[in-house]
């Protein structure tokens, strides 16, 4: 009998102790804590919820892609990887960071409306999904037909192309292949500071700027969660890539002065105006070392 | 005999209205809900799922990086209808809360929030009276 009240005890506090996941900000605490053991104990297991919140937490590669039409950037194609290269990237390393860089590739054509670009990427975009076996998550029928009429339909594209990669990110997750999410991530991040880098050396844009030192902050989750996965293959070679840009990121300060927000109800929607301000503090030299390292971390993985 | 079947009646039963419960949670229902009621002329970024675990999970959070002069709009939707019973606050990296759509004592579908500092910021996600627990939010952004 008390065997079995034990095992009764024993069920509950399981299942207890999984349903609280770690608050983010602790998490952030534990992840760089156990980052720093790793190196010591490679075997520590990270909690599947921090990497998970991590992973949640990197910005859609679209806020740049749209910011950069904004700030009245021409469309130029050779900016972007040829989608022709698709069947070279044979290992699944090279398939979960190419498929980010061509989803980010695939939503700056679509926001430029270049269709015939779009389509292309979006058979690029299939083939390697396809190949990491995460193609069935992928609607590619759905965004074919609302790529061919993108004039009509750009916010529904743009939204439907973001929850798939979404989609895909979650999946991906659920299999327990993080380290693949994280590459996919990985790609499309280093595609949008690519792509704003090119455009802020043709139009010295101030805001553009500014967006590239703010990157810092995503740079530094990016490298906590690659670290976990340090000994996959592949893996040390991109993070040693990523580290050199860390440290010129390191130099970057970002000021924030705390300041109450003010909030105003209207038709029962809640508008809060943050008065608290970050001002970016970044060198043209610094700029300069990060958009030629950003190119040649790019090109490693691309070609 | 008679109560060793009663407890492994019991651990069973138990169990199984757990995961019965556990399982009643489709937050991606409430996802394309939740898109639907965003304003025109915001862009979809995340979903987040709220799923509460029958009342076993207090509070589901998340981190977000957001951008200076960049507006996000949260948009909720649970399974009680609307936002009922749901309730998502957003904090600073120092945890000084910025905004709640539970004001004035009503659950509202959400907040726009007028960001002016790149950083590091939570949303929380609790639960107020709450039936199923269960719902989902999306994040869309403006420049």
């Amino acid at each position: 009998m008390r065997k079995l009240y034990l095992l009764f005890f024993a069920t509950f506090t399981v299942w207890a102790c999984s349903s609280n996941s770690a608050p983010s900000n602790e998490a952030d605490t534990q992840l760089a804590k156990v980052e720093g053991s790793l190196d010591e104990a490679a075997s520590i297991k990270v909690d599947d919820d921090i990497i998970n919140d991590i992973l949640q937490s990197i910005p859609s590669p679209l806020e740049i892609s749209l910011l950069i039409k904004e700030v009245g950037s021409y469309y130029n194609k050779a900016d972007l990887n040829d989608h022709g290269k698709v069947s070279t990237y044979s290992t699944n390393f090279d398939k979960a960071l190419n498929l980010g860089i061509y989803g980010t590739d695939l939503g700056y054509a679509n926001i430029y409306n270049k269709n015939q670009d779009a389509l292309n990427y979006l058979n690029s975009v299939q083939n390697l999904a396809e190949g990491l076996t995460i193609g069935q998550f992928f609607d590619y029928a759905t965004l074919k037909s609302l790529a061919e009429s993108a004039d009509q339909n750009l916010d529904a594209l743009l939204r439907t192309t973001t929850a798939n990669f979404e989609k895909i990110n979650y999946h991906l997750r659920q299999q327990k292949r993080e380290h693949l999410s994280i590459l996919l991530l990985t790609g499309g991040w280093l595609e949008a500071v690519y792509l704003t880098t090119l455009v802020h050396q043709r139009t010295n844009n101030e805001v553009l700027r500014e967006k590239i030192g703010e990157q810092k902050i995503v740079l530094d989750r990016i490298l906590l969660v690659l670290d976990v996965y340090k000994t996959r293959n592949g893996f040390a070679e991109l993070i040693a890539d990523l580290k050199k840009l860390q440290s010129i990121y390191n130099q970057i300060e970002i000021e924030t002065v705390y300041e109450e927000p003010t909030m105003v109800e209207k038709d029962g929607v809640l508008v809060v105006v943050d008065n608290t301000k970050s001002v970016v503090n970044i060198t043209d030299r610094d700029i300069d070392t990060i958009t030629s390292l950003t190119k040649s971390i790019r090109n490693k993985i691309i070609n | 005999m008679k109560r060793l079947i009663f407890w492994i009646a019991l651990l069973f039963g138990t169990l199984f209205s757990t995961w019965s419960v556990m399982g009643q949670c489709n937050s991606e229902l409430y996802v394309n809900k939740s898109m639907k009621s965003l304003e025109s002329g915001f862009q979809y970024s995340k979903s987040y799922r709220i799923d509460g675990r029958g009342g076993n999970r207090r509070k589901v959070e998340y981190t977000c990086v957001f951008s200076k002069d960049t507006n996000y709009q949260i948009r909720i939707t649970g399974k009680d209808g609307a936002a009922q019973g749901l309730i998502g606050t957003l904090y600073d990296s120092k945890r000084n809360e910025l905004v709640s759509s539970f004001y004035n004592n009503k659950f509202l579908e959400g907040w726009t929030f007028k960001c002016r500092a790149t950083g590091i910021y939570y949303l929380s996600f609790t639960f107020k009276n709450s039936k199923s627990y269960c719902g989902a939010a999306v994040l869309a952004f403006r420049r």
